[in-house]
């Protein structure tokens, strides 16, 4: 064992510029003044569900009269932006700018230019190859598929028991069979329709298959295809990866984590209850509490990702195909928003309120 | 010679059980955090480095601050926006900074991470030149190396592992009605991604007897109750309850484990998976909205049930204000002393309400 290692860091000693704890100032959370006249005067700081109809036209106009540079700049200019707040640095302008469509379009836009830089990595060469390849090659090829079949004897085990089949319009059996079949045409309407994303991926199919299968990992692999494909806008609950797209990656590539503790907004969390909005309305406070980084230098909960860390991540997924799924869900959108003669904005609302 | 009646003869019971048993180390950990966990119950994850520390355990989260822990992928992977490939490589950077930190146990606080970094050594185990790939790839993209690590463990392992000595040296308390002196009635619900996934190999009584929860919950005085749901998934079902359209499928799964469980009068629910924590926990209110039903039955992580037996600030530590089903009445069965009229207060009793 070396001795490298460090005990948990609750005070964020260990990080650099906090060498001189001590300074809280007030124990009221820090305002952003600096960026508070921007954020009352611009609509593009503002959470979409309080965007209205004229608001998204001007953000559009806006976003759109900014080079690449500009709207890169001006994030991290604002994400870096910190202040001393209970023995530690805050940094007030990530709320502002998370989930955002500036922060979406930002996102698209850097991405673009990760992928131009670091170039196609095996993987995306391979991802790229299969899209032209019959649904049939995937499904001999693709690591997961082949991992998750070994022949199924359509014993309706999986279904049985299977949590989303009991509620909705779902049977891991009949999926199972269609892959068996390896008729292109019945591939190519599964992938087309909502079934596949009915699946709940929680495993309760595997532990059961007598067989040692693997429908819910088939399934994984059959909705990763759809997306490579563009079959999913084909279905509502499919179209719905333009939204988890940004969700979940939109925190991965900001903030690496795939949840953000901003994300569980009471407008869209009704059904927490009335104890959910006490807590999240003061929730750096209760946070700070008990010893948590909400938007701090720190190593617990919502903090702040050493640049370093998020750079080395933002690598791994660019060699992973990850920028290279995200950017293909984005053009399936776009080409759908387009053909809807709507902007990517309300598309992306669309898709995360319908069904 | 004396017959034996009994079904299953010990020593048959005791190779049944060795089967799903798993090499738990006393020390050395490196420590993933969950981005769930970290979002909805900050209190459960801010206890687990306490709990390592009360043992004086060696353990660690990044050698250096530039060299941080990151999230598994493991939601973006199950919600289908992350090619296998991209998790492969985010936990091979996780098993690189164990090894930079010098140890071959990771332990996660997330069942989601758990149930990711077994299917990548699965992966590994059963895909010949998969290692080289990530190996390459690893090394192209941030000059690291990594190599499997020996043991991967939840951290609901290691709470398990020093259930006793928690509660001889540190417990305060007892899940034990304080006024009756009998023992508190405890559901486990364990999350389908440490039970399910690799049963024999990662899962403490496997799949169906699954003891990681309920062997905490007895040895800390409480009784283990079965009931005909107790293997149903939560519903959290990654894309199903972040995208709201979908949560109908959470609140239907909740509310079938709710109404299977009730009738056996449950004290509290104890859970090992922050994805299931939260939809149990903040589902039962939208089932009172709908249905008018009022389970409120409390849901807490075994981090919680631990600090609150050690004596721990409900609200300053253990923070079970994060909860929609209030906690204090399972208090005043313990006889944990709190102060309600600090529930809402900040930062050094700062009055926010």
């Amino acid at each position: 064992m070396t001795k490298t290692m460090k005990k948990f860091d609750l005070k964020n000693q260990a990080f650099p510029g906090q060498e001189t704890p001590g300074k809280n100032g007030s124990n009221e959370l820090p305002l952003p003044d600096h960026i508070q006249d921007i954020k009352d005067s611009c609509p593009w700081f503002q959470r979409d569900f309080n965007l209205s109809e004229k608001d998204r036209e001007v953000i559009r106009k806006y976003l759109d009269g900014l080079t690449d540079d500009e709207i890169i700049e001006i994030y991290y200019r604002m994400r870096d932006k910190k202040e001393l707040w209970d023995g530690g640095y805050f940094y007030p302008n990530l709320q502002i700018l998370f989930g955002t469509p500036f922060e979406r379009e930002k996102d698209r836009r850097e991405q673009k230019i990760w992928n131009e830089e670091y170039g196609e990595s095996e993987v995306v060469k391979w991802y790229k190859e299969a899209k032209e390849k019959p649904c049939v090659w995937w499904l001999e090829n693709h690591i997961i598929a082949r991992h998750s079949l070994n022949s199924c004897m359509s014993c309706g085990a999986c279904t049985a028991l299977c949590p989303a089949a009991e509620f909705l319009d779902y049977n891991p059996r009949i999926i199972m069979e269609t892959v068996q079949g390896k008729n292109e045409d019945a591939i190519t309407q599964l992938l087309k329709s909502d079934t596949i994303w009915y699946c709940f991926q929680c495993g309760s199919c595997k532990t059961k298959c007598p067989r040692k299968n693997n429908p819910f990992g088939m399934i994984s692999s059959l909705r990763q295809l759809s997306q490579i494909k563009g079959y999913h806008v084909y279905s509502i609950r499919g179209r719905q990866q333009y939204a988890a797209r940004h969700l979940w990656g939109g925190n991965l590539w900001n903030r690496a984590c795939t949840l953000y503790f901003r994300n569980i907004e009471v407008k869209t969390h009704r059904d927490f209850g009335p104890r959910h909005e006490l807590c999240f309305n003061h929730k750096e406070e209760y946070f700070r509490k008990i010893g948590a980084c909400p938007d701090m230098d720190g190593l617990l909960s919502g903090r702040k990702v050493h640049p370093e860390t998020l750079h080395e991540l933002r690598r791994l997924w660019q060699a992973g195909g990850a920028l290279y799924l995200w950017e293909h869900i984005e053009d399936s959108a776009k080409k759908q928003a387009d053909e809807s003669g709507i902007t990517i904005d309300e598309y992306h609302d669309k898709v995360k309120t319908e069904g | 010679m004396k017959e034996n009646n009994s079904l299953f003869s010990e020593t048959g019971r005791e190779s049944l059980w060795k089967r799903y048993i798993k090499d738990i180390p006393d020390d050395g950990y490196f420590l993933t955090l969950s981005c769930i966990l970290g979002a909805l119950y900050p209190g459960s994850e801010a206890m687990i480095p306490k709990v390592y520390d009360l043992f004086g355990l060696n353990w660690g989260t990044n050698p250096r601050p530039e060299s941080g822990w990151s999230c598994c992928s493991g939601i973006a992977y199950h919600g289908d926006i992350m090619p296998i490939e991209g998790t492969l490589l985010t936990v091979a950077r996780l098993w690189s900074i164990a090894q930079e930190i010098g140890v071959d146990t990771i332990t996660m606080s997330c069942v989601t991470s758990f149930g990711i970094h077994c299917e990548c050594r699965d992966l590994y185990e059963n895909e010949p030149g998969l290692k080289e790939k990530i190996d390459r790839l690893l090394k192209q993209s941030c000059g690291r190396e990594f190599e499997i690590p020996k043991y991967i463990l939840h951290t609901s392992d290691v709470f398990y592992h020093y259930r006793n000595q928690l509660r001889d040296n540190f417990m305060k308390f007892q899940l034990i009605d304080k006024k009756t002196g009998t023992p508190l009635n405890v559901v486990d619900h364990v999350g389908c991604h440490y039970s399910k996934l690799f049963p024999e190999e990662h899962s403490l009584g496997g799949s169906e007897y699954c003891e990681v929860l309920s062997g905490m919950a007895t040895a800390w005085g409480g009784k283990e109750i079965d009931y005909p749901e107790r293997r149903h998934c939560c519903g959290m079902g990654f894309r199903q309850c972040m995208i709201s359209p979908n949560r109908a499928g959470t609140m239907a799964s909740v509310h079938k484990k709710m109404k299977s469980m009730s009738p056996f009068q449950p004290d509290l629910i104890i859970t090992n998976c922050p994805g299931c924590q939260v939809f149990l926990d903040k589902e039962q209110w939208a089932i009172y909205e709908i249905t008018g039903k009022k389970y409120f039955i409390p849901v807490l992580t075994y981090q919680e049930v631990a600090g609150i037996l050690m004596g721990w600030d409900p609200y300053g530590v253990v923070g079970i204000q994060f909860h929609t089903v209030p906690v204090e009445p399972l208090l005043d069965k313990i006889g944990t002393p709190y102060n309600p009229s600090e529930a809402w207060l900040g930062i050094n009793k700062r009055q926010v309400y």
